[in-house]
């Protein structure tokens, strides 16, 4: 099988903060369809990362290729016109107004007078959240009033809803409870099928291994090694995220073949 | 439970019809018409009990004093407003107003044309509200230190351009938009002397509702509107989601100014005089009106139209207390309760 042209190259990718290296040297990649997981500890530099690559953040190094294309990702909106969008780690959503608002913030539909189109947008995002969760009501309450599932779910909503090439997961289901993430793996799933590149960060490694193509360790700000999940073990990579390397007799092997 | 109160009070048909919008309503909506009904009870009741205690307090002439006093509360109101919705304050409208009528004062003296003065005036407020902006924004200063630094920089220019003194003698020209009214009809009685039929609608009042109506748009039907309610809701997603949270802090502070400006030119033409000294403590009765009117300080909520009942439950309690011969000390203990009480009430709710 021939793997597809990847959609995002990171390439030697570096972030400091004064004398930090929050990001050093990280090179990775994400082809069509494939979930990616980005693991490491507390403070290791992945949500750095994935805010350079959603234009949130200004990389000091390196260089960033979407779809063969050198791209700048100075801010936010330029990284949505490459097709890349972001699911934040706190949930990025206005609280004080409803799905519909939120779901086409700072893109508004307008109505040919330029004022804003409410219906347009009521109706679309009724389709778009229905779509991932059938059971959506009351979708112009202030999302306020609405579970952290509901929440996740608006947010998927707004990075299908344009047309997103690439969607950054930062860690999803951290809020959410049990049925709740089952929903969200449901959604990645949906994601991935339409042809959609995933970068997953997660703390649950059950997680990873049910949703992950390949992993990526950080450790320190610096990736310690990129792997198919099924030539690793979870206590590789517990080695890999604690310890920065894998365990000194490891090899390669295919976990679906043992 | 609030549904209740509100069917109760209505007859068959229009219970009917209501019963049906409400039905249509989700829990936000319904919670706001029952705040809205709150405040217009409130204010009828306020009204009904200054008529019966004082006979002076229910007439055309009083209404018209009344809505006057609200115009200046409404105006700097309306523009706070702008600012409170995104998270921020502005203390320096009162300020801000003196310098603008000032500046218009001074300008007509200068033999400038009424209408280019009064222009300058509001000029000079906008600019101050964009450099409220501009040190929010780009110096990265707590709003209530920038507005409470703009307060005391215009108060302390309005007075030094003018010496301290009032500018007056400017003319009767400059006396009308303050003075006069839309559609006055007098009638020459039999003794030759002019009388009313229709005392008009005042020019500050219909530039108060003009206003208002603008604003109000703004919010609800422009993206710049919706903008303002998301920084207030949560600064960091509205700036993730690509919205320019700088620019849209730079037009509420802008539009405060603005305001500020309008007001200072309305009020100054009304007394027909450039005072340095008005205004001072407006920018407290503006917030109140504010916060009366459902506004939260912490950003993303609130209404124009709450924000008018609440310059009229000011205007009119001052009116009525006043009426009712309250000393001005004793006013200030009952409209500090009003807040204090308004506040509480809204916390609640929210908090159900
Ligand atoms: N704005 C900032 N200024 C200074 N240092 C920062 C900033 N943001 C992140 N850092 C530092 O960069 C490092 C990496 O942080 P990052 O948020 O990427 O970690 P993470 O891997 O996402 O951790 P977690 O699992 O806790 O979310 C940390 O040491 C952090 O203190
Ligand atoms: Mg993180």
């Amino acid at each position: 099988m021939v793997a597809p042209a990847p959609i995002v190259e990171m390439k030697n990718i570096g972030k400091r903060f004064g004398g930090i290296h929050a990001v050093e040297n990280v090179s990775v990649e994400l082809r069509p369809g494939e979930v990616v997981g980005v693991l490491g500890h507390n403070g290791a530099g992945k949500s750095c990362l994935m805010k350079i690559l959603s234009g949130a953040m200004n990389r000091t190094d390196g260089t960033i290729m979407v779809n063969g294309e050198e791209v700048a990702l100075a801010n936010p909106i330029e990284a949505r016109h490459c097709g890349i969008e972001t699911i934040y780690q706190s949930l990025a959503l206005a609280d004080h107004l409803d799905a519909p608002a939120n779901l086409f913030l700072g893109r508004e539909l307008k109505t040919r007078f330029g004022t804003l189109d409410d219906k347009r947008m009521e109706m679309e995002a009724r389709q778009a959240l229905r779509q991932l969760n059938p059971n959506f009501k009351n979708i112009t309450d202030t999302v306020l009033n609405m579970s952290g599932g509901q929440r996740q779910v608006i947010a998927i909503a707004r990075a299908i809803y344009f047309n997103a090439r690439v969607v950054i997961m930062d860690e999803p289901t951290a809020a959410l409870g049990p049925s709740e993430t089952a929903m969200v793996a449901e959604l990645i799933e949906k994601l991935r099928e339409q042809g959609i590149g995933i970068f997953l960060i997660s703390h649950d490694l059950n997680d990873v291994f049910d949703l992950c193509d390949r992993v990526m360790v950080m450790k320190n700000g610096q990736n310690v090694g990129t792997h198919a999940i099924d030539e690793v073990t979870k206590d590789d990579l517990l080695n890999l995220i604690i310890l920065g390397k894998l365990p000194d007799n490891w090899s390669p092997r295919n976990l679906v073949a043992s | 439970m609030s549904g209740e109160r509100i069917s109760t009070c209505s007859d068959a048909e229009v219970k009917g019809r209501f019963a049906r919008l409400w039905s249509h309503m989700n829990g936000d909506e319904r919670k706001d018409v029952v705040q809205k009904f709150a405040a217009v009870f409130s204010l009828m009741a306020l009204i009904v009990v200054f008529s019966v205690t004082s006979d002076a307090f229910f007439s055309v002439g009083n209404a018209m004093t009344v809505s006057l006093q609200t115009t200046s509360i409404a105006l700097l109101g309306i523009g706070v407003t702008v600012v409170i919705l995104t998270g921020g304050i502005d203390l320096s409208v009162g300020s801000v107003l003196a310098l603008s009528g000032t500046v218009a004062g001074l300008l007509v003296k200068d033999g400038w044309p009424i209408w280019a003065a009064m222009s300058m005036g509001v000029l000079t407020g906008m600019v101050c509200g964009c450099i409220n902006g501009f040190v929010v924004t780009r110096l990265r200063l707590a709003p209530f230190i920038a507005t409470l630094g703009m307060m005391l920089i215009a108060r302390g220019l309005a007075l030094q351009l003018t010496g301290a003194a009032p500018v007056s003698q400017l003319g009767e020209a400059f006396g009308v938009l303050g003075n006069g009214s839309l559609f006055r009809t007098l009638s020459v009685g039999a003794n030759g002397l002019p009388k009313v039929i229709f005392p008009g609608i005042p020019y500050p009042v219909l530039i108060m509702i003009v206003m208002a109506i603008i604003v109000a748009f703004i919010l609800r039907r422009l993206a710049i509107g919706r903008h303002i309610y998301a920084v207030g809701s949560n600064e960091q997603a509205s700036r993730l989601a690509g919205v320019n949270v700088n620019s849209t802090k730079m037009f509420a502070y802008a539009t405060s100014g603005f305001m500020a400006g309008i007001c200072g030119i309305v009020l100054m033409s009304r007394l027909v005089t450039a005072q340095p000294n008005e205004g001072i403590m407006y920018e407290l009765d503006a917030i109140a009106a504010a916060v009366i009117g459902g506004t939260s300080l912490m950003g993303g909520v609130g209404t124009i139209s709450g924000t008018m009942i609440g310059a009229f439950v000011i205007s009119i309690l001052r009116n009525g207390l006043n009426m009712n011969g309250v000393s001005s000390f004793i006013q200030q203990i009952i409209i500090g309760c009003v807040i204090i009480g308004a506040v509480y009430i809204d916390h609640l709710r929210n908090r159900r």
